[in-house]
């Protein structure tokens, strides 16, 4: 595997007795964008803080490998992440209407991040705010930066978001659920701008969401993520028309799909484990319809075709052919 | 902006005039009228007065007479001490109650403010434990006995020391402040903590100050950038009934410590059935503090845009 | 890879036949979920040895909370005592004596006689505690007898006598001192209204009996009243404001901010916008002003109006809560779905509102007694609440405060009855809120 700009090998957090991450493995390339898609509670949330080192102070996390832009992320101290935060890391959010500061107008809260890590007056600052605005397509971008947030509707705050993420120009986005929280014709405009800027800018985006649609649209790699650890990855089109792992199938038929409307949606049965108890067994067993008697070791990540992992025995050398003949056939 | 301050001045005006005819009706509960209680008076003499207090008119007469007599700031003139108007007790008397309640609402302020975002950065550890503690207890004890209490503590550290360190009771000197302003703001320096507290604990919590930690902010930029104001909010509201708290419980430590305030003033008035000066002391009292929520509300609308743009609808 | 055995690949046997969804956690109800809780099980113990104390006190600690023990005043804790019985204005002849004597020393009365002083015009006669080292100041009298009854607040303690001839000049002849210890005694009269003895005996006949004064475990007040008994007849007042006027006041704020939220529109504005006014009334200045200006008639406890002034005064609390719940659930989609169904106002009543906001009362229920209890101690204290002799917790420190320098414990037992009494039901409000869950910012005074 090529060195990405930011690797991140086998993390772990806890959060008291709650094992939260058991093992994620993410690579991430400039100019590509990976999604990591999951349930909620599967952790990709707070994979994503952790990517930031923002994690709860209450968790502990450790790493096999982490490692941002060859700065070895998982040693450095509060001040160094400072300065990667918002600057070269930049992370959005789901609810725009709660992200953003309600007493402070929201000129002021995307000039604080230029003035932080650029140095800039208050009047070089607000110009650069302003072109952000007009870069995002906010109408009357002057008049906006005056404006609180409670004023603007949820579709221009995540812009603002956006505006106020990428005002550093950052190596790396992080858009956590970015359009989860708005009206579904908004949507659409704010993934469009999302790739556009991606496209320009040619920094990595991360892409966590439960929205399957949304990853077929922008992502192009894909990362499938239940009770704390990855269970498949691989190319968007390899893990969609050929998934590896029971799970992301199963994710895929409990989804309305935009790739197969035809297709009577499933809910998943069961309840994902307690991650209180430690696993011994593969963590999708016990609602997996193609469990086997192998199933109660954990599976580790197996390659199931070129540039496609899947944590399932299924992907194993020595499965019987006729076995993964048959999960191919559906 | 205005013409939201004018709203609410106007609501304010109105409210006032709620209290002062609830006032005025409540007095006029007391069966009889107020001269029956004085000594035996001479017909002709008791006739001048009643006509003096317009106590010979109709109700209706007497409470028109009344509200004009307050909207011009004339309380009228005390029964029990002849000659003395209201306007003169309140001019003598308020402005050291004032004192000492601003010294009060000072300390518990920015005590309880500073002490609810410290506990609450701290929050778990033995210090906030401690301090939360002592806020209950803080919150438990009535104001009297602090007062009493830190009463007989002066005493004893007076005569353990063979000197006069602090008075122990009285007014004149800005020694006879301390301690009194002290016991008065004790309880609502406990109660604005513990709110403080809490009200920290929720913005620390809020989505908003992951974006600002997100910046690359550190933990003192989040804090007085993002979380402090933000905190502040549900503390100013209560800054109203907090004004209310301190201004009545001035009543107590004024008496214990023997301060010449309004409050020891009105306690007196109220066991001679002194019935114009509780009635222009409420009022008084009454306008005063609706004008301090008014002020508040003002205040709010400044920190929180949401009040300032749209109006606050209770 | 090491290689795996082919009969790994084969399906699991269940033991189950499906795969089970979750459970429904099982939600414990209120009082199971308060009794999980340390600090509601702590403060609820503490409420109802209150309460067991009011309730239980009179009978366990069967003395008069207004009778006066003369010979005991203001003493601190203590125990059971023998007392002789004397009359102390019954003539007794004195002997003459040799030296300066104490005839007859008890509490009611000393009786000194001393030789005469050659030139001696008249004697000085002073007083002070055995143990104290001050040094006599005014004399108790200056008589020209050769003896001298004393009858000036005995107590059980020992004391110096010193007796100082003077001439006509005034100046000092000679000095005599005598250490007297005074034993228990009480007149025959005040022994006949406490009724240890029989009335309509003649004193002479009880005269040297021997009666037994209680003991006073907390000590007695300024009036030689039993603090023990005052403490549990003040909690019987200050617990039963406490509770009858939040509970008086909670139903009726109930009913009308039912009564606003149902009927809605303009009936609900008017009702609400009085509501707003009687709340900007500074609520102890016109508590003040409703106790002077309902009054207290003669022999009136003043508990009934502090009641109902409170009422008066507090109900708009509870409406605004009750009214805003209504109107929250009036919004929701299975009233409204209950109401297309057809179910009557009473049925909605009953079965979808009125559990609804019963927590919330109860939590505010719970704030709100501690601040009744604040409330009637405040306007005792200044002299405006319960007329004396009735006791409360405020009026014992009103009373205890005046004598706060010389005898302490007349204001610090009443004062920690307060104390712990409203930190009990502060405690409990708080985990009663944390266990319903319910969010209120309750004010505590």
């Amino acid at each position: 595997m090529s060195s990405g700009l930011y690797e991140i090998e086998n993390l772990q957090l806890s959060i008291g007795d709650l094992h939260a991450i058991r093992g994620v493995d993410l690579s991430l390339q400039r100019g590509r964008c990976s999604a990591l898609v999951g349930e909620s509670g599967s952790g990709k949330s707070l994979t994503g803080l952790s990517l930031l080192g923002l994690q709860p102070a209450a968790a502990t996390m450790s790493a096999g490998r982490m490692c941002f832009d060859g700065i070895d992320v998982a040693g450095i101290d509060e001040q160094r992440w400072r300065g990667l935060r918002g600057n070269r890391l930049a992370m959005i959010f789901q609810n725009p209407m709660t992200a953003l500061n309600p007493t402070m107008r929201i000129g002021a809260q995307i000039a604080e991040t230029l003035r932080l890590h650029r140095g800039m007056t208050a009047t070089a600052a607000r110009a650069k705010a302003l072109a952000l605005l007009e870069r995002m397509s906010v109408p009357r971008p002057d008049a906006a930066l005056k404006r609180y947030p409670f004023e603007m509707s949820g579709g221009m705050l995540q812009r603002i978001m956006i505006a106020q993420a990428v005002a550093c120009e950052p190596d790396l986005m992080i858009a956590d659920e970015p359009t989860t929280a708005l009206d579904v014709t908004v949507q659409a405009e704010v993934l469009a701008l999302l790739a556009e800027l991606q496209r320009e800018s040619g920094m990595a985006l991360l892409l966590i969401t439960h929205d399957l649609g949304v990853v077929a649209r922008l992502a192009d790699d894909v990362s499938v993520m239940y009770a704390g650890e990855i269970v498949e990855s691989g190319g968007v089109n390899d893990v969609f028309y050929r998934a590896a792992h029971p799970y992301t199938r199963a994710l895929q038929r409990s989804m309305p799909s935009l790739l197969a409307s035809d297709v009577q949606l499933q809910s998943i049965a069961g309840v994902p484990p307690d991650l209180r108890r430690k696993l011994s067994h593969c963590s999708f067993m016990e609602r997996c319809g193609q469990a086997m008697t192998v199933c109660n070791q954990s599976p580790p990540l197996l390659d199931a075709a070129d540039h496609q992992r899947s944590r399932c025995w299924l992907s194993h050398t020595d499965c019987p052919q006729p076995l993964r003949e048959a999960w191919h056939r559906g | 902006m205005i013409s939201w301050i004018i709203r609410r001045l106007f609501a304010g005006l109105v409210t006032v005039w709620f209290i002062a005819t609830a006032t005025f009706f409540a007095m006029h509960l007391v069966p009889g009228n107020p001269l029956d209680n004085e000594k035996a008076v001479a017909p002709e003499i008791r006739a001048n007065l009643e006509k003096r207090y317009g106590l010979d008119k109709p109700l209706l007469a007497q409470y028109g007479i009344f509200l004009g007599n307050m909207a011009r700031g004339d309380f009228g003139i005390s029964f029990a001490q002849e000659n003395r108007e209201v306007n003169d007790i309140l001019r003598e008397h308020f402005p050291v109650s004032a004192v000492l309640g601003i010294t009060a609402l000072l300390f518990a302020s920015i005590g309880g403010i500073l002490g609810g975002a410290l506990t609450a950065h701290f929050r778990g550890r033995v210090a906030d434990r401690l301090v939360m503690v002592a806020v209950i207890a803080a919150i438990s004890v009535p104001g009297f006995v602090v007062a009493a209490l830190a009463q007989l503590a002066i005493v004893n550290m007076n005569s353990w020391h063979g000197s006069q360190l602090l008075p122990v009771a009285g007014w004149g000197s800005p020694s006879h402040i301390w301690v009194p302003a002290l016991v008065l703001g004790l309880g609502t320096l406990a109660y604005l903590t513990r709110l403080m507290r809490s009200s920290m604990l929720e913005v620390m919590s809020a989505d908003h100050i992951v974006t600002a930690r997100a910046k690359g902010l550190s933990a003192m930029q989040v804090f007085r950038r993002h979380e402090l104001r933000n905190a502040l909010l549900p503390v100013v509201t209560e800054l109203g009934p907090t004004v209310a708290a301190i201004t009545t419980g001035g009543f107590v430590v004024e008496l214990v410590f023997a301060i010449p305030g309004m409050g020891r003033y009105f306690v007196q008035a109220v066991q001679q059935l002194d019935y114009t000066v509780i009635m222009g002391t409420t009022v008084f009292y009454g306008a005063f503090l609706v004008l301090v929520v008014v002020v508040v509300d003002i205040i709010y609308g400044f920190i929180d845009p949401r009040i300032r743009l749209y109006g606050a609808d209770q | 890879m090491s290689s795996i055995d082919a009969g790994l690949f084969t399906p699991l046997q269940r033991d189950g036949k499906a795969i089970k969804d979750a459970e429904p956690l099982a939600v414990p109800g209120l009082l199971n979920r308060l009794a999980a809780n340390a600090q509601a099980r702590l403060s609820f113990a503490v409420l109802v040895a209150l309460f067991a104390f009011a309730v239980l006190g009179p009978v366990l600690w069967p003395q008069s909370a207004a009778e006066q023990w003369l010979s005991d005043v203001s003493v601190g804790p203590s125990r059971s005592y023998q007392a002789l019985l004397v009359d102390p204005y019954a003539e007794v002849d004195l002997p003459a004596a040799q030296q300066l004597t104490a005839v007859n020393a008890n509490t009611e009365f000393v009786d000194l006689v001393w030789p005469p002083v050659d030139g001696a015009a008249r004697y000085a006669i002073y007083r002070k505690l055995a143990n104290s080292d001050t040094v006599a100041g005014l004399p108790l009298a200056t008589v020209t007898e050769l003896s001298y009854r004393d009858r000036l607040q005995l107590r059980r303690k020992a004391y110096v006598y010193r007796l100082v001839a003077l001439d006509a000049g005034g100046s000092a002849l000679q000095e005599l001192s005598l250490r007297v210890s005074p034993v228990a005694a009480l007149s025959v009269f005040e022994a006949q209204m406490h009724g240890l003895v029989k009335t309509g005996v003649s004193a002479a006949s009880l005269q040297g009996q021997q009666v037994t004064i209680p003991a006073h475990p907390l000590g007695t007040d300024a009036f030689g009243r039993d603090m023990l008994a005052r403490l549990i007849h003040g909690a019987r007042t200050s617990l039963f404001v406490g509770l009858v006027a939040p509970l008086l006041f909670t139903a009726f704020g109930t009913l009308y901010g039912a009564l606003a939220g149902i009927s809605g529109g303009r009936v609900d504005q008017y009702m609400m916008r009085f509501a707003d006014f009687v709340v900007a009334l500074p609520f102890l200045l016109f508590m003040i002003l409703l106790r002077v200006s309902l009054g207290i008639g003669p022999g009136d406890s003043g508990i009934n109006t502090i009641i109902l002034a409170m009422l008066l005064l507090s109900w708009p609390g509870p409406a605004r809560l009750v009214r805003g719940q209504v109107l929250q659930l009036r919004g929701h989609a299975y009233v409204q779905a209950a109401t297309i169904a057809g179910a009557g106002r009473g049925y909605l009543i009953i079965r979808h509102l009125f559990p609804n906001i019963l927590p919330l009362l109860l939590v505010s229920l719970s704030f709100a007694i501690p601040s009744a209890i604040f409330t009637e101690a405040f306007l005792s204290f200044i002299g405006m609440g319960v007329a004396p002799p009735t006791p409360s917790w405020g009026s014992l420190c009103n009373e205890g405060i005046r004598h706060m320098m010389s005898h302490p414990h007349e204001l610090i037992f009443p004062a920690l009855l307060i104390s712990i009494a409203v930190l009990a039901f502060n405690l409990f409000g708080d985990a009663l809120r944390d266990v319903t869950d319910v969010r209120t910012r309750q004010r505590l005074i």
